[in-house]
């Protein structure tokens, strides 16, 4: 082994050591919102520290292990708060904004990709561009067209039109940079057999892109379920609240509602860092991919 | 283009189309002026109605059988007027009533009904308006209610005052009124047909010249829109005349049936009535128009009609910008050209037309929209505003701008030493750059470090330790910017502790600048180190061995092959991966917003949070997008920068 000998000049035990210290600072607050949530009340204290506090009982307090081990917040954020309410509108938006993102970004990008028309590094530099254009600039217009314009607030389609189509510009600069490295050759033969301009693209490239396919998916997805300024502004009623809006509402303002909050934040987070886990190698080597590409 | 299409025919079928877009919507607004005069003037008579009731209510005590007298008679004289109210608040009783319903055993007086209670809240709202305006000593707060009854007409509500306080309300239901009569469009289509005439008469003497059938066809277009404009101008000022004369004649009537109900009930004199007064808006501030002897003041009603001349006059330039940009397109041939382009590419622009019309309408129409309120005094009050007005009424150029770059007041010298002005914007400016330099700068060092002994060939555990340092990038950053606040908390965060473990004293994090920009620094270093680290193992990963072989045969220190090869290597993704996480932590919005909240006193915002608290915490929406405006120009011109020194986009 070639490489162990070059690195074999550093001992691994301190290259561990180094790894674990820095797991511990990874871990930490995860474990601390997983013992809040699962302490069965609401306060930020993992225990109640005596007035004359030793060292032990001071450790005793950062470590993040609950006095009692209880569920209750658990089943109360289900039931005496309408988190399961939230949680069923951020599903409904997010898959909403994944299927239309998706949609929008593929056929767009695939343009971007084959065809050289007039617009097309004029429409690729305005995507570009767009990613600097300030989020608090956008605010107001977007209130005014969704909610006054197009009467769209507290309303679902008003919340996926604006999610789908702000994810467009990333989606479609990394999909664009997967269509590129698909041989045109493939479709060129397809062509020659007959095939259609939309056969080609949904039956060749689309299952050519799946990797690609798959982080403009988990991109719109992550983007809809996390957002959380926009749904706070366009959603005024408390039962279309997403999941975001409703964990704000449990520890914002003089809500100091810790146990809730640390509940729903577990059951909010757990699916998107599954799911983000699962696709991570996609996300990695499409962004490294267009990264070096330019 | 030898033989290309017709000139003339072109410049016809752009002067067709120039002409039916301009008469289009010159008749457009002409009907919806006149709709807008027609509904001004009916609201102005029941205004005076219901003041001249509201003031003989007042005279006749506000309660009992004298209010019931003089009241209603009135109301039932008035043709215009289907049903009038009046209600006491002592005692929550109806005085007076001409409803149809308040018959029988609900005939006045009588105590309100359960289900009457709206009237009542209507009452103490104008009462808390009169209130509010006498205490501010403004107008902020309407006094009368207006709103439109399903069978179209209006309902009104007027404060019933008795020695200068609110003690009831005093309602009426006006008839539908009068549509406007037919507004002709035989004008504007002769205009449109004497127009095409002219061209097409003048066209067969000039021949195919290009320059001269431009010329000839604007000129027809300018004089058609002159054309227009003047008749317009010409109507509405008729309409406006008719609504003075109406209201006029308004107040006289009222005045006769006010002073003959008085001299019946014997209240006194009716030559001390307001009749001027009662030509007012809904504030109760009198037009002034209509003089107490019902004739018209001639200079204000000029004024009127110079205001309105001079609105039509934009309104209509407007629409000839618009349809000579129409005419140019199509007459020079622009539009065949961008139609052939259309039609060329076809299948592409059908594939962009979804992303883009999206973009367009959801990212471009906005963004252009949020740069035009930088222009503007928009805030919370004005925002029902059409979109017009923001070009006239709320237009303040560039002071927004001035205002926000001109004030460099960012530290007062005083006894106590510098104090800092927090929303001063460079202060903001600065915060920003420690805030981005500070996260970048760790994210890309740790992600570095971390990425480099992942690297190390054959370590136990790798893809473990992989998972979790990926982690904070998996978590919604809300999530953990609220978490990190709890254990930034002053009395039970774990920081806190973890510091009084050893001995020390509870920090208050959030009430000095530096430990709560730390705060937040601290959240946002913890949870953008994952992407970094990524993108470098992905870039080690990808360089060859052979590389380092070759090196250490040359002799190459370690030091020396990373200078030489690992850097370089990594370069090309990093730089791109560098860039973008200046513009997300930039922008960074969650987490500043969540953590600190800018606290103390916004001494932590960053330019985004700054930009947000302006607009939806002092509702100056105008200010803030100007905000923006210049937040979006800094980031424009380092992306542009690092553009030219990195050349990231090239081959695009």
């Amino acid at each position: 082994m070639t490489s162990g000998r070059r690195t074999g000049e550093f001992p691994h035990f301190p290259l561990h050591l180094i790894l674990l210290i820095y797991v511990v600072v990874t871990l930490y607050p995860l474990l601390w919102v997983f013992t809040i949530g699962f302490s069965g009340q609401q306060s930020l204290m993992i225990v109640d520290i005596p007035s004359n506090a030793t060292l032990l009982d001071r450790l005793r307090a950062i470590m993040p292990w609950p006095a009692h081990l209880s569920v209750s917040n658990f089943t109360s954020v289900f039931t005496e708060q309408p988190f399961a309410r939230w949680l069923l509108n951020s599903v409904i938006v997010a898959t909403a904004t994944t299927i239309l993102g998706v949609f929008l970004s593929c056929t767009a990008a695939y343009a971007f990709s084959r065809f050289r028309f007039p617009g097309r590094r004029a429409g690729l530099m305005s995507f570009l561009v767009s990613q600097m254009f300030p989020g608090t600039l956008m605010l107001i217009p977007l209130y005014i067209i969704i909610v006054q314009w197009l009467g769209l607030g507290s309303n679902f389609i008003g919340l996926i039109l604006v999610y789908s189509i702000t994810a467009i510009p990333f989606c479609v600069w990394m999909l664009k940079g997967y269509f590129d490295t698909i041989p045109k050759e493939l479709e060129e033969s397809a062509l020659m057999d007959g095939a259609s301009a939309a056969t080609i693209f949904y039956r060749i490239v689309l299952p050519l892109a799946k990797p690609a396919v798959a982080v403009t998916a988990l991109f719109s997805f992550m983007g809809a379920w996390n957002e959380f300024i926009q749904a706070a502004t366009f959603m005024d009623k408390a039962t279309m609240y997403t999941a975001p809006v409703g964990l704000r509402f449990f520890v914002g303002g003089f809500s100091q509602q810790w146990g809730y909050f640390a509940a729903g934040a577990i059951v909010t987070a757990i699916p998107i860092v599954v799911l983000f886990l699962f696709l991570q190698k996609y996300l990695i080597s499409g962004l490294t991919a267009g990264a070096v590409k330019g | 283009m030898s033989a290309g299409p017709s000139h003339r025919r072109r410049f016809a079928v752009g002067l067709a189309a120039a002409l039916v877009l301009g008469v289009g919507l010159f008749q457009w607004s002409l009907v919806r002026a006149r709709a807008r005069e027609n509904s001004a003037r009916a609201e102005r008579v029941a205004v005076v109605a219901l003041s001249a009731l509201a003031e003989i209510a007042e005279r006749a005590g506000g309660t009992g059988d004298d209010l019931r007298r003089v009241v209603v008679p009135v109301a039932r004289e008035n043709p215009s007027l289907t049903a009038i109210r009046v209600v006491a608040f002592d005692g929550l009783s109806l005085e007076a009533s001409t409803a149809a319903a308040d018959s029988g055993d609900k005939a006045a007086p009588r105590r309100l009904a359960r289900e009457e209670k709206p009237l009542y809240d209507q009452g103490q709202r104008l009462r808390a308006a009169v209130e509010t305006n006498r205490q501010e000593g403004g107008a902020r707060k309407e006094e009368i209610e207006m709103a439109r009854t399903p069978s179209g007409g209006l309902a009104l509500a007027a404060p019933l005052e008795k020695d200068g306080s609110v003690v009831g309300l005093v309602a009426v239901e006006t008839s539908p009124f009068p549509k406007v009569s037919g507004t002709g469009w035989l004008f504007p289509l002769l205009v449109l047909v004497i127009g095409m005439a002219a061209y097409w008469g003048g066209a067969l003497a000039i021949g195919e010249r290009r320059g001269v059938l431009a010329v000839a066809a604007c000129a027809l277009l300018v004089v058609a829109m002159v054309v227009l404009a003047r008749h317009a101008d010409g109507t509405l000022a008729a309409d406006l005349r008719a609504s003075e004369s109406t209201v006029a004649a308004a107040v006289a009537a009222e005045e006769a049936r006010a002073a003959k109900a008085l001299q019946d009930a014997s209240l006194g004199d009716a030559r001390t009535l307001h009749p001027a007064a009662w030509d007012s808006d809904l504030f109760r501030r009198p037009y002034g128009i209509v003089r107490a002897d019902g004739t018209l003041d001639e200079a204000k009603v000029q004024q009127g009609l110079a205001a309105g001349a001079s609105s039509i006059a934009r309104v209509i330039g407007t629409y000839a910008v618009l349809a000579l940009a129409v005419l140019l397109v199509i007459g020079l041939g622009l539009a065949a050209r961008l139609g052939a382009t259309l039609r060329k590419h076809r299948q592409a622009y059908a594939y962009t037309f979804p992303a883009m019309f999206g973009m367009l309408l959801l990212v471009f129409l906005p963004f252009l929209y949020g740069v035009l309120l930088s222009f503007t005094d928009q805030s919370l009050y004005t925002s029902q505003a059409p979109v017009g007005d923001l070009f006239t009424k709320l237009w303040i150029g560039f002071k927004n701008f001035t205002d926000i770059l001109g004030d460099f007041h960012v530290a007062t010298r005083s006894a106590a030493g510098l104090v800092w002005n927090y929303q001063n914007i460079y202060w903001t400016l600065g915060i920003t750059i420690i805030w981005t330099v500070t996260n970048v700068a760790y994210g890309v060092g740790m992600g570095l470090f971390l990425a480099l002994i992942l690297n190390t060939k054959g370590l136990l555990a790798r893809p473990i330790y992989r998972v979790i340092f990926i982690l904070p990038w998996a978590m919604p950053n809300y999530i953990t910017a609220l978490i990190w606040k709890g254990m930034f908390h002053q009395q039970f965060g774990v920081f806190n502790q973890i510091i009084q473990m050893f001995g020390g004293t509870p920090v208050s994090w959030f009430e000095k600048p530096a430990t709560s920009l730390f705060a937040c620094i601290a959240t946002n270093a913890w949870l953008s180190v994952p992407f970094m680290m990524v993108i470098s193992l992905g870039a080690l990963q990808s360089i060859s061995a052979d590389l380092y072989e070759a090196a250490r045969v040359d002799g190459a220190t370690r030091w020396q092959q990373f200078r030489s090869i690992t850097l370089p290597s990594l370069k090309p993704a990093l730089v791109p991966a560098v860039i973008l996480s200046v513009i997300w932590t930039f922008n960074m919005f969650n987490i500043i917003y969540l953590v600190s909240a800018g606290e103390p006193g916004h001494s932590t915002e960053i330019l985004i949070t700054q930009a947000y608290k302006f607009a939806f915490e002092q509702y100056r929406y105008g200010y803030a997008a100007a905000y923006s405006v210049v937040i979006f120009a800094i980031l424009l011109a380092y992306g542009i920068w690092q553009n030219k020194v990195t050349r990231a986009t090239e081959g695009i």
